[in-house]
């Protein structure tokens, strides 16, 4: 009595809310149907057991562990099953047989609506379909080839962890386990993305963590509507506070030394599947000029670092504009000799200081970003070109001056030295800004434009916590943990700007 | 629309900018002004101007200043004239292609004869003119004039152009406070307190055969009111500016050995703090001044040994009587010769009894040549170089 199969295109509409039949045929032509054309799923027809029940096995070639299947799942139903010829059953009873006493996977799941199996499957879980029974088993053989956990490339350090996070979801999440092993320590999992369905952990500690961002961090997140989540940059556009704001207002990483530290102190983090890079909420300015390695290296030398790295923070920002406000406003407030030898080196040059400025700041960021961007080999060539043609050749040939070159230089070098990446970025397009205010009104452009910025910073919030935290609003305590790093055992407490919720980090042992 | 005006203001309030923008190599660098009275009663401007190309060595990479180091002086120099300083200073400008920057300028040279007849109209001008250093120190030209100072042979220099010489000199004096250069701020407050007369340096221009070969910086210049009236000698500037507390350090040099013997010990000064009291005695005002000093023996042609406290003490006596000398000279000279306030007595008397000081002061003219002061020196010898005793040739 041939079955009536449904309708393909009934199939397609509805398969999210069908359920499996008793019909292995019907169950077989839906999966077909819906991943019909794609030569990676493979449908393995097999007999079980002295009966020779009908049986099919269904997974993603390349997304699943070929060796585990084989040895676990095939042998043992294949050739084992075989052992129960002694005994009467049913089918529904061979199913459970199979799933109790056979699968020697170490996680299995029973699962009858289609829409969950094909979720499954295609995250590289296999599916074993037994004839006459309404429920699948959703055998875990998640297993394809990724990048190996290797030294992280973006943010090095002299001293300290090297481990980074790799695109794996699973392994990145098993580093932080790895570091904190309390109960406390919770990751939670959504999927987000209409097609790619990726996998995004929130990594807290309950018992620190405040609640409010938490539960603000899953309503944001749940909000989103993309299609696809290809990197956790995606999702930081989506729930940043102010997205209109030049500045990062939350921050990644791709250390997981880093990652817990911050989660020790409060904070959630994101991560995504596909990226290694883990988000940070919520942040505040300050944090984008901590380097991870200030709290490994003795806290002299760290404070001492952090302090200087403020000073290039400044350099990198204003010096081009300052320069261009002396050389054309206030050339009073340059010291004598250096005016001099200024002005004699500026004599043939055509441009005014504001586009000679312009025109060497855009020459070094092109270069710049060439030489992110091309192979390495031949990114040496662009650094050669760079250096000779753009200094040398450009003084001589008398269209800058030889002060410029240095100032852009210092300015370049100093905005390297801002450990955040995405903070210097942002400083960069600031500092053009600055210097057409510069140029044209003085250092009374300068002022006016830094406190533009200013006011801008001090209104911007990251989920609750002012951005400017704790210098303005000010908390003279945590101050400590700002320009200078205190000492470890002086570190009583956890920065409450963060959360209050959880806020002594150690006993006082040290009196 | 909103940001779309927001865009329209910022770029309004950008586009307001620039109007006072110069390039930097569009100024004309100002080092040293001279200002004279011209025969026709003008004001006679003369200024240094630096040719930045020419200083500096190796500035000559970009384009257009390859003209060779040896090639001339790195500065020219420029005079315009006018009835007051604005005008004068209006018509140098019009004989320059870059517009005239004062800012660095640290040194005003008057020319003698000008600053007898008066510089209130000039010190005016300066005190308006955002463009003039508070900061810059006065100098009274003698000997010679601005314009030989400033064509100064280059061979007599060791600095390559006269300012930079004169500013040279100006700093190394602190060393033996052989004159005292005061500043514009300082002219200007000291005359505007009632009845104190400020001084100034003074710049000597050495000649040989009527050119001029060298400069010093010798002595300095007393100024009634804003006329200078006449000039002090080393010495006196140097008790001068003990009673003023400026002196950081000096030499001095005795002519007699602790015997009586005719012999040279030299000291250095290092330290000297003055205290100045009025006081009224029957209606009579005297000043009791106090100085204490300290130095160190520097030099001495005799072979007494000072770690013996007799010789000490009496060398400390010999140099506190050595002082006490000079500051009653200096006293004289003002109060006699010149009837000028330099050191401030009426400032202090206005402060320590200002009921007193309204009483005297429409007669302070004629009661401070009579005014008596009583000088107390006090002395230590603190070291005596790096030997403690003397050598003692066989």
């Amino acid at each position: 009595m041939p079955h009536k199969l449904p309708d393909p295109q009934y199939v397609k509409e509805n398969y999210q809310y069908m359920t499996l039949s008793k019909e292995l045929e019907e169950n077989i032509y839906i999966f077909q149907v819906l991943l019909k054309g794609n030569n990676d799923m493979v449908f393995r027809q097999i007999s079980i057991g002295d009966k020779k029940v009908k049986a099919f096995l269904v997974y993603v070639d390349g997304m699943v562990d070929k060796l585990l299947i084989t040895r676990n799942i095939l042998e043992p139903i294949m050739i084992e099953t075989r052992k129960l010829n002694k005994i009467i059953y049913t089918n529904d009873q061979l199913f459970n047989y199979i799933n109790e006493y056979f699968i020697t996977t170490s996680e299995v799941n029973v699962k009858d609506k289609i829409g969950d199996i094909i979720d499954d499957l295609l995250s590289g879980e296999t599916i074993l379909l037994i004839d006459g029974v309404e429920k699948a088993l959703i055998i875990s053989t998640k297993g394809w080839e990724g990048r190996n956990i290797a030294e992280s490339t973006t943010e090095s350090y002299v001293r300290g962890p090297k481990e980074a996070f790799v695109e794996t979801l699973r392994i990145n999440t098993s580093m932080l386990r790895r570091r904190i092993k309390h109960p406390d320590f919770v990751i939670e999992n959504m999927k987000i993305g209409k097609y790619s369905k990726t996998d995004v952990s929130i990594a807290y500690i309950k018992s620190i963590a405040e609640d409010k961002v938490v539960q603000e961090v899953k309503k944001r997140l749940k909000k989103v509507q993309i299609d696809g989540v290809i990197d956790s940059g995606y999702l930081e556009e989506f729930i940043e506070d102010n997205p209109f704001s030049p500045f990062p207002q939350i921050a990644h990483s791709e250390k997981p030394d880093k990652v817990t530290a911050e989660i020790l102190e409060g904070k959630v983090a994101i991560l995504v599947d596909g990226s290694p890079f883990a988000l940070m909420v919520p942040a505040v300015f300050v944090q984008f000029f901590q380097a991870a390695e200030d709290y490994y290296e003795r806290y002299f030398l760290s404070s001492a670092l952090r302090i200087l790295r403020i000073a290039a923070m400044f350099i990198a920002l204003l010096f081009p504009s300052i320069y261009i406000a002396e050389t054309t406003f206030h050339q009073e407030m340059i010291p004598t000799q250096l005016a001099i030898s200024i002005a004699a080196q500026r004599e043939g040059v055509p441009f005014p200081a504001l586009l000679e400025a312009l025109f060497m700041e855009i020459t070094f960021e092109i270069l710049r970003e060439a030489g992110i961007r091309l192979p390495m080999q031949v990114g040496q060539a662009v650094s050669i070109v760079g250096g000779l043609v753009v200094g040398q050749a450009a003084v001589q040939a008398g269209l800058v001056s030889p002060a410029m070159v240095i100032v852009v230089a210092m300015t370049g070098i100093a905005s390297f030295s801002i450990p955040a990446y995405n903070v210097a970025i942002t400083f960069r397009l600031l500092r053009f800004i600055i210097m057409i205010a510069a140029g044209t009104l003085g250092f009374f452009g300068i002022i006016m434009v830094v406190m533009m910025i200013l006011a801008h910073m001090a209104s911007l919030e990251s989920f609750g916590v002012p951005y400017l935290a704790p210098m303005a609003p000010s908390k003279t305590q945590e101050l400590s943990d700002v320009l200078i790093r205190i000492p470890w055992w002086a570190k009583i407490l956890r920065p409450r700007t963060i959360q209050r919720k959880n806020i002594v980090r150690q006993e006082d042992t040290r009196g | 629309m909103k940001r779309f005006i927001i865009l329209i203001l910022t770029i309004a309030i950008l586009l307001t900018g620039c109007w006072d923008k110069r390039e930097i190599n569009q100024l004309a660098f100002v080092q040293g002004l001279g200002i004279e009275r011209g025969k026709d009663d003008m004001i006679h401007l003369i200024v240094e101007i630096l040719k930045p190309g020419l200083l500096t060595a190796g500035g000559g990479g970009t384009g257009g200043t390859g003209g060779g180091s040896a090639a001339g002086k790195p500065y020219a120099v420029f005079q315009a004239s006018g009835v007051d300083f604005a005008k004068a200073f209006a018509n140098l400008n019009d004989e320059l292609p870059r517009s005239l920057f004062m800012q660095y300028n640290e040194i005003i040279f008057l020319d003698e004869k000008f600053a007898r007849s008066g510089i209130y109209q000039t010190l005016d001008f300066m005190t308006r003119n955002p463009e003039f250093r508070r900061t810059a120190y006065i100098l009274v030209v003698t000997g010679g004039s601005i314009q030989e100072l400033f064509n100064l042979p280059s061979s007599n220099e060791l600095e390559r152009y006269p300012y930079k010489e004169v500013m040279g000199l100006i700093s190394n004096q602190a060393n033996t406070a052989s004159s005292y250069v005061s500043d514009l701020n300082e002219f200007i407050e000291t005359l505007e307190i009632p009845k104190k007369a400020p001084i100034t340096g003074r710049l000597v221009i050495v000649k040989k055969d009527g050119k001029a070969t060298g400069i010093r910086l010798s002595g300095s210049a007393v100024f009634d009111n804003d006329k200078l009236i006449g000039f002090l000698e080393e010495q006196d500037t140097k008790a001068v500016a003990t009673l003023m507390n400026k002196l950081k350090r000096s030499t001095l040099t005795l002519d007699k050995g602790l015997k009586g013997e005719k012999a040279h010990i030299s000291l250095v000064v290092t330290k000297a703090r003055t205290q100045i009291s009025p006081k009224i005695k029957d209606g009579d005002i005297s000043f009791d001044i106090k100085v204490n000093v300290e130095a160190y023996l520097n030099e001495q042609e005799t072979k007494y040994e000072l770690t013996e406290p007799e010789n000490l003490e009496k060398l400390q006596t010999m140099v506190s009587k050595k002082i006490k000398t000079a500051i009653e000279h200096a006293l004289f000279i003002l109060q006699k010769k010149y009837n000028v306030d330099v050191v401030g007595f009426v400032d202090i008397l206005h402060k320590r009894n200002p009921a007193l000081w309204k009483e005297v002061e429409k007669d302070w003219d004629k009661i401070y040549p009579d005014v008596k002061f009583n000088v107390a020196v006090k002395s230590v010898i603190k070291r005596s170089g790096l030997s403690s005793k003397p050598i003692h040739p066989r």
